[in-house]
């Protein structure tokens, strides 16, 4: 696994970059994926925002009469987490489908494999985009004032499809070779919904916060979530991700190295 | 110069598929791949051989260390039966399968072309579908604007360029999946048979495009069952035979090869 040759090292390099590089073909891909979608509904992509907006007013008003805090704290807290989680969650689950359903293009054309990657970030993107407004209108109506920590918003966003990116890049690699890592990974997904502050806050886990300290997924959200509500994240929230990240990329970048070339042979 | 020097190509696939992609198996006992395994020793004569990896893995040796130059002008036919490597050894030249072992060195850009309606959506017009098409074939948006007018006239689908193609015929979708993908200028054009377009009254007027996107690639590399098709297209014959390379020459030497390991 470590002794990699100097071609697939010089090869992944040239994936990366060329996927990279190409965006906005990537994102071409994403919008034609979208309007394939929704195309001949008359809503079309509306259909998005909306599913997403019912979702998060049951889920918002059910929250506050579970978890006993004012409505108008939980609503904009849960549509927020809400909001990252569904592009956090949407994103790994591509990830586990992608190279399965774009077999067609891989074994047609040489392509480089981070283009799906790329394509899979840029699709839920532009989901979530749609689904902001849900947000938004939510802000507005309640009230709810972002804080200059809004400033460092972009840049936590940033860090946060970064870090994703490479999650979904193992997970599409490995899920191309054993077919039942797309289940495991559902599975896995389905219970850190409860394990990450979504419905609930941190606070009201008490002596057992640790649950939600633990997961990386609650620094991620974090990271987006509280500047949209006046908050700030918190040093360890930037230092978890920024670590995951880090260490994330170099452990992709040999496993991806080792494992680029033989994808093409796994579908 | 534009040129593709294989050497000592090896690729061969493993079998996942049925005990092995799935984690249980891996993890469990590979009863069944033993049972594989006892009917690898049995040489079967269609296919590449079947062959224990060198992780001790069944495998499909598809090219066995295949050895070539192709240069600029070359007109390469490939020929062989099925099974015989011929689509492994374009997917190998298109850099799509890596070798496992051996080295493939192409100069210019290679430029499969297997699936000429790959990246078109059928729900989506005439015209959307030349963009999508065109995007997925490496076109940069202006090549696509300057070439919209060329590929729209020579479909004469008019209006129909309008609608969604699902309501094409046969023809007309091929048609546009043929102009589109005559658009580009390939260095290194690498086909799986001959590419053709829809009806007979517009053949004549396929066959120049054809003939003029054939000219202008550099090297061209097709495998085809028609001898017919090769004489009219290629100046050289490759033949494979179960992975490996037979035969490499003028393509009417070839084609006596082929057709005396036939008889």
């Amino acid at each position: 696994m470590l002794s990699l040759t100097s071609r697939q090292v010089d090869t992944a390099v040239d994936d990366l970059r060329t996927g990279i590089c190409s965006w906005r073909l990537s994102q071409f891909l994403a919008w034609q994926d979208i309007k394939q979608r929704y195309r001949r509904s008359t809503l079309g992509p509306i259909w998005l925002t909306l599913s997403f907006g019912v979702q998060m007013l049951t889920m918002g008003i059910l929250s506050s009469f579970l978890f006993n805090s004012p409505f108008s704290k939980s609503l904009p807290f849960v549509c927020a987490g809400m909001l990252f989680w569904t592009l956090i969650t949407q994103m790994i689950t591509d990830g586990a489908a992608l190279f399965v359903t774009t077999s067609r293009y891989i074994t047609q054309i040489k392509c480089p494999l981070s283009l799906f990657v790329a394509q899979a970030v840029w699709r839920n993107v532009i989901v979530a985009a749609h689904n902001v407004t849900i947000y938004i209108v939510i802000a507005v109506f309640l009230a709810v004032i972002p804080g200059p920590s809004l400033l460092l918003w972009p840049l936590g966003f940033v860090l946060d499809m970064i870090c994703l990116s490479w999650i979904v890049l193992v997970t599409a690699v490995v899920s191309a070779r054993y077919r039942d890592i797309p289940m495991i990974i559902q599975n896995v997904l389905t219970i850190l919904f409860w394990f990450t502050p979504l419905m609930y806050f941190p606070e009201q886990l008490g002596s057992k916060r640790f649950i939600a300290d633990y997961n990386p997924f609650t620094h991620m959200i974090a990271l987006v979530r509280a500047p949209l509500m006046g908050g700030a994240p918190t040093l360890d929230d930037w230092l978890v991700v920024l670590a995951l990240t880090v260490v994330g990329w170099a452990g992709t970048f040999l496993f991806f190295a080792r494992f680029r070339a033989r994808v093409v042979y796994w579908l | 110069m534009l040129s593709i020097v294989g050497k000592d190509i090896h690729v061969e696939f493993p079998i996942y598929d049925n005990y092995a992609r799935s984690l249980r198996h891996t993890l469990g006992l590979g009863v069944i791949a033993k049972g594989i395994n006892r009917l690898a020793t049995r040489k079967l004569n269609v296919g590449g051989q079947i062959d224990k990896g060198e992780t001790g893995r069944v495998v499909i040796k598809a090219l066995d260390r295949v050895s070539f130059d192709i240069h600029e002008g070359d007109r390469v036919g490939l020929l062989g039966h099925n099974g015989s490597g011929k689509t492994t050894l374009l997917r190998t030249l298109a850099g799509i399968y890596e070798p496992v072992g051996g080295a493939i060195q192409a100069s210019g850009r290679v430029f499969p072309l297997f699936d000429l309606q790959l990246g078109m959506d059928q729900d989506a017009t005439g015209l959307e579908n030349i963009w999508m098409r065109g995007r997925m074939l490496g076109l940069a948006k202006q090549q696509i604007k300057d070439a919209l007018d060329d590929i729209a006239d020579f479909t004469e689908l008019g209006d129909y360029l309008h609608v969604p193609i699902r309501t094409y015929s046969q023809g007309m979708m091929v048609r546009l999946a043929f102009a589109i993908s005559t658009a580009i200028t390939p260095e290194i054009l690498i086909l799986d048979e001959m590419i053709g377009a829809g009806d007979a009254a517009f053949l004549a007027r396929a066959d120049l495009r054809l003939k003029d996107f054939i000219a202008r690639a550099g090297i061209l590399v097709v495998a085809s069952h028609s001898m017919a098709m090769l004489r009219q297209w290629c100046n050289k014959g490759m033949l494979l035979e179960r992975g490996k390379l037979i035969a490499y020459g003028p393509l009417e030497e070839v084609i006596v090869r082929y057709e005396g390991a036939r008889a």
